[in-house]
Parts: C-alpha cells; sequence; structure tokens
C-alpha cells in the first residue's frame, strides 16, 4: 500500500531533487480527520456517540497529553488509533499509513490502561514475545529487554512470573513493551496509574528522555499535575468531542489570577487590618499568606507590610493551574470528576 | 507468519504451564495402567485391549484438551485485556488466530503423541511387541485433532466459551455419526429435509475419516491412501475453517 509521504515524494513536476523526502516539508506523524465513533446500547439499539469529530495532528518530538474525564472518549479514540475499534467516520493516518494497515504500528509503541499481561510468562519472556511480534532478531530484543528492564528497575526481577508483580511493576512492563522496538510513535494510556510519586518521576524522566530522541508522544492521563509539567500540548475531550487544544503554556496564560504573600511573624492587629480591607489571609505556623488580587494592590499592601516592619518572605504570583482550567473547561465540578 | 510463529509458541507455553495438562497427562498414565489391570480377565486379548483403551483414551483426552482449552482461548484473551497489547503490535488478527490454533493443535498432537508412545512402551516390555503400524492411527489421529482444534478456534472467533464448548461438542459427535446422519436422512423424508441434511453431511467433518483404530488393533496397517487422503481432506477441512474465522475476527471489535 503506498503511503501519503510516498504519494507526495512521487507526485508533481520538477526536478528529482526536488521530489525527494527532504523537499517535503515535515508531515505530521499523527493525523486524527473528523474521527468519529458511535455504539449502539446492545439492548434498546440507541445509537451512542463516543467519539465525535475530533481532529488533529501530532508534530513530531511533542508529547501531547488527551485529557477528558472518565467517559469522554479518550481510550476510544486511542483504540482507533491502533486499529482495535474501527471508526464510524473519519480517518487516522499514522506517519501516512492507515491503522488497518499492520505496518502502521511498526513504530509505535502502545501502554494500555491498566495494562495486563500473560502472567505465565516472566518480563524477560513477555519482552522476547514483544519483540518477536515486531520481527526483531533475537540477540537484538534479548539484549533491549535486558537494557530496558534495567533502566526501568525491573532487572532483579527479570525471571519472575508476571502473576506475581504488583499494579506499578506491571505498569513499568508495559512501558519496557511499549519501548521494545525503538518506536517513533508512543501512545500510553494512563501511563501514571498505578505508580508512586518516584515511579512517576522516573517515568516523566523517561518520557522527556524519549522526546530528546524524537520520539512523539500521545498520552492520556488523570493526573493533571504531571500533564501540565511534561505536555508539549493538550487537548481536552468532553462528551467525545474536542473542547480546547493547544499549547499548555498558551492555554494557562490567562494571566495572574492573584499575588501571594508569604511574612513571618505578622501581628494580630495589622491581620485585622488586612481582613477588615477585604483581603485573604491564612495562618500556617508562624507565616502568613496574604493573597490580594491585583497588581496595584500588591503596590499598596507592600508598601503598608514594610512600614509595619514584618518580613516579607516571598511575593508569588498565581496562576491558573491545569487542573483548574480543565474543569473550567469542562464546567462541572460539582460532579466531582475523577481529577487529581 | 512471525508474528503467528511467537504467538503459537506463547500459546504453547501457556497450556504446557497450565497444571490441566498435567492433570491429563496422569490420567493418560491411568488409563493405560487400568487396562493393564484389565489385561488379565481378557480372556488372553490383553494386548488388544491395552492397545483399544490406550488409542482411543488419549484421542478422547486430546480432544478434550482442544475443546476445554480452544473454548476459553480468545475470550480469555478479551476478558483479560492481554490482546489490547499484543494487537498493537504489527500483526494480523488472522496471524493471531493462526497462532493460538497452532500453539493448541502443537500442544494436543504433542499429548496424543506421547500417550501413544506410552502404549507402544507398555506393549514392548510385556508383550514384547512394538506394533508400529500404531503410528498410522496416529497420524490420522493429529489430523482430526488439527480439524477439531480449527472447530474450536472458528466458534470461539464470534461467541462465549460455554457456546464454544457445545457447538465444537455437537460438532465432534455429529461428525463422527456424519454417515448415519445421511442415511437416516434419506430413508422417506421429505425431498426439503433430504437436501438439508445432504448441505449438513457436507458441511459437517466426517471424522471417522481419521478413526482407524479398529482395524490397528487388529494388526491391520493403514493404507498410504487413507493416510494421503484423510491428510488432505483434514488439511482443506481445517483451511476453510480458518479461512472463515480470520474474517469473523477481523471484523470483531475491541471495546
Amino acid at each position: 500500500m503506498s503511503t501519503f509521504r510516498d504519494t507526495l515524494k512521487t507526485q508533481g513536476p520538477g526536478p528529482a531533487s526536488d521530489r525527494s523526502i527532504h523537499a517535503v516539508p515535515a508531515l505530521p506523524l499523527l493525523r486524527l480527520e473528523s474521527l468519529r465513533k458511535t455504539y449502539r446500547d446492545p439492548m434498546t439499539l440507541k445509537p451512542f456517540m463516543a467519539v465525535r469529530d475530533v481532529t488533529l495532528e501530532l508534530e513530531r518530538g511533542e508529547i501531547f497529553g488527551l485529557l477528558g474525564p472518565n467517559g469522554a472518549g479518550k481510550t476510544t479514540t486511542i483504540k482507533m488509533l491502533l486499529g482495535l475499534v474501527r471508526p464510524s467516520g473519519g480517518r487516522v493516518l499514522i506517519d501516512g499509513r492507515e491503522p488497518s494497515d499492520p505496518d502502521s504500528r511498526r513504530k509505535l509503541g502502545y501502554l494500555p490502561e491498566n495494562p495486563c499481561f500473560y502472567d505465565h510468562l516472566t518480563p524477560l519472556e513477555y519482552l522476547d514475545l514483544s519483540g518477536a511480534l515486531f520481527g526483531i532478531a533475537r540477540q537484538v530484543r534479548q539484549r533491549r529487554a535486558n537494557d530496558l528492564l534495567e533502566r526501568l528497575g525491573l532487572a532483579s526481577h527479570a525471571r519472575k512470573p508476571l502473576r506475581k508483580f504488583s499494579k506499578g511493576m506491571t505498569q513499568r512492563v508495559g512501558l519496557a513493551q511499549a519501548l521494545i522496538n525503538e518506536p517513533t510513535l508512543l501512545i500510553l494510556d494512563e501511563p501514571m496509574s498505578g505508580l508512586d510519586p518516584i515511579g512517576r518521576a522516573e517515568v516523566k524522566a523517561l518520557l522527556r528522555e524519549q522526546r530528546a530522541r524524537g520520539v512523539t508522544v500521545l498520552m492520556s492521563s488523570h493526573v493533571l499535575a504531571e500533564t501540565e509539567s511534561i505536555c508539549n500540548r493538550v487537548g481536552i475531550l468532553k462528551d467525545g468531542a474536542l473542547a480546547e487544544v493547544g499549547a499548555v503554556s498558551a492555554l494557562l496564560a490567562s494571566g495572574v489570577r492573584e499575588w501571594e504573600i508569604a511574612v513571618d511573624r505578622l501581628p494580630d492587629a495589622v491581620v485585622a487590618t488586612l481582613l477588615e480591607a477585604g483581603h485573604a489571609t491564612e495562618r500556617i505556623g508562624a507565616r502568613t499568606l496574604v493573597r490580594v488580587a491585583d497588581g496595584e494592590a500588591l503596590q499598596r499592601m507592600l508598601r503598608t507590610l514594610v512600614d509595619s516592619g514584618v518580613f516579607i518572605h516571598s511575593v508569588e504570583a498565581r496562576r491558573e493551574t491545569l487542573e483548574e482550567h480543565f474543569v473550567r473547561v469542562l464546567g462541572r465540578p460539582e460532579r466531582g470528576e475523577a481529577v487529581s | 507468519m512471525t508474528g503467528a510463529f511467537a504467538i503459537a509458541q506463547n500459546t504453547i507455553r501457556e497450556v504446557v504451564r497450565q497444571r490441566m495438562v498435567l492433570v491429563l497427562a496422569l490420567f493418560g498414565v491411568a488409563l493405560v495402567a487400568a487396562s493393564q489391570v484389565l489385561s488379565p480377565i481378557a480372556l488372553g486379548e490383553g494386548r488388544k485391549v491395552v492397545t483399544d483403551f490406550g488409542l482411543a483414551g488419549s484421542s478422547l483426552l486430546a480432544t478434550l484438551l482442544a475443546v476445554m482449552l480452544g473454548s476459553n482461548l480468545l475470550h480469555k484473551e478479551l476478558e483479560r485485556r492481554t490482546i489490547y497489547a499484543v494487537m498493537a503490535k504489527p500483526i494480523r488478527r488472522s496471524e493471531f488466530l493462526l497462532g493460538k490454533f497452532m500453539g493448541l493443535w502443537v500442544t494436543s498432537a504433542a499429548l496424543v503423541a506421547g500417550m501413544t508412545a506410552m502404549v507402544l512402551a507398555l506393549l514392548s516390555i510385556v508383550y514384547r511387541d512394538t506394533p508400529w503400524l500404531l503410528l498410522g492411527s496416529l497420524t490420522l489421529t493429529v489430523v482430526e485433532l488439527g480439524v477439531i482444534t480449527a472447530v474450536v478456534v472458528f466458534f470461539s472467533s464470534f461467541t462465549t466459551p460455554a457456546l464454544t464448548a457445545f457447538f465444537a461438542m455437537a460438532t465432534i459427535v455429529a461428525g463422527h455419526f456424519a454417515d448415519d446422519l445421511l442415511y437416516f436422512a434419506t430413508q422417506g423424508a421429505s425431498p426439503w429435509i433430504t437436501r438439508t441434511t445432504e448441505a449438513v453431511y457436507w458441511l459437517l467433518p466426517h471424522l471417522e475419516l481419521f478413526n482407524v483404530r479398529g482395524q490397528v488393533v487388529h494388526g491391520i496397517a493403514v493404507a498410504p491412501e487413507r493416510l494421503a487422503f484423510g491428510a488432505a481432506y483434514g488439511l482443506l477441512y481445517m483451511i476453510a475453517l480458518l479461512v472463515a474465522a480470520g474474517a469473523i475476527f477481523e471484523r470483531r471489535e475491541f471495546r
């Protein structure tokens, strides 16, 4: 099957050099065009649109976070990218190939949500199987398997059956099998799930390492603080549709929400004055946090505090976090969606 | 095909590491031992009793293994979601199915071969006789197991484990009585029933074609033409079923 890239390489007039791959602007590694998925209730046959008209392009070497509450369509979207589920409309192109073409997955690594692997195998055997499915030579896949287990802190468990693994360890095996083919595109469904803080830090470091190697990462996540710190761009899915897409910095560039001044040993009299003036204060041990809404109020407050002779420990601008942005975009915080 | 071989190897490993094989193997040993106990009361026909019991028992056990393990083969992959990570690799669904089939067939064939070896060993030790013509029966039993495994894989590609086991067992029983089915249908039945039964007759696997145990027990060798025809029929039947199963499985969605 000719790929989109092949078509561009061979089309058009001009000298041969112009038709070379170098003359073609870098194509997005992953392209979703008006992607839709409709399921039918097996009892009532009533249609339910799980994914509606999602259009998205992922550039090479970026980490893209696909966010959304439970049931927003993240996993269905990912399954359509992998060919596990057929789209009801639209199309997916992975480096110019459709998911129905097995070759579209040759340089793709995938970590499923709550991964479950053959528990009769050891990690070493599972990685060997994964490598064999990619058609990697035995010696190469064995070397890579050992390296990956070492890198993910599983070397000492290499010959232990997977059924004895904790959730966090299984997650690491999942990451290892996703990397066995040295992918150019990594699709990770909830990669932080089940990991402790150290594990999360290690995964973040691993993803940054992959990005530095030029790998494109698409990850879905509920852990917004982690997503904010590693993703170049995010897309927020709401009821199956992309409600917002953009760079994290651009999405959160809606300005400073408030200023927070940390002062030490603030006299009670001054606290009372501040409260009277309508400023929020919060006492944490010997330290008091004073919050003011805008820059002008900040200047006045700082003068007042200096005049009072208190020690100003720090002044910090508080911007909207991705989590706050997420809740605002979804517009239904009262339902207590799973946001962590 | 590399992918199919990798899946087959994994399936063999999975079955071998399940205790069910051990239980069946022990049962096979017990069966051979029981036939040895029965032989003193067989009025001088002990050798035939051992051969008969051994061959029939090993074939039955291997068939049960294929049906029991095979009916859960795909369902377990979907239920435990192990298939997601596998299908995200550059492998076709039909390759995956072929790998599962090959793995199960090889396992059940190895089991029946092992038990036939036990029968041969028993006969050579106790009766100082090594009837190599049992290998003809073994060959056709292995082909029969391939057909049965293909039947199981076909049903498991679109239905539940319980229904797969039920349909597979029904097909196996009907397959052994296919000739009788045709005979009864043509005895004064209406043309519509005759035509339908004829269609069912041709669709069913003719499993009696692979049953040469009776003649082998009586020391009659299996003719090469019978072996060749059985193998050719069996292989064609397997290919047809696997192509149909592949086409069905290709359309399934992994929700």
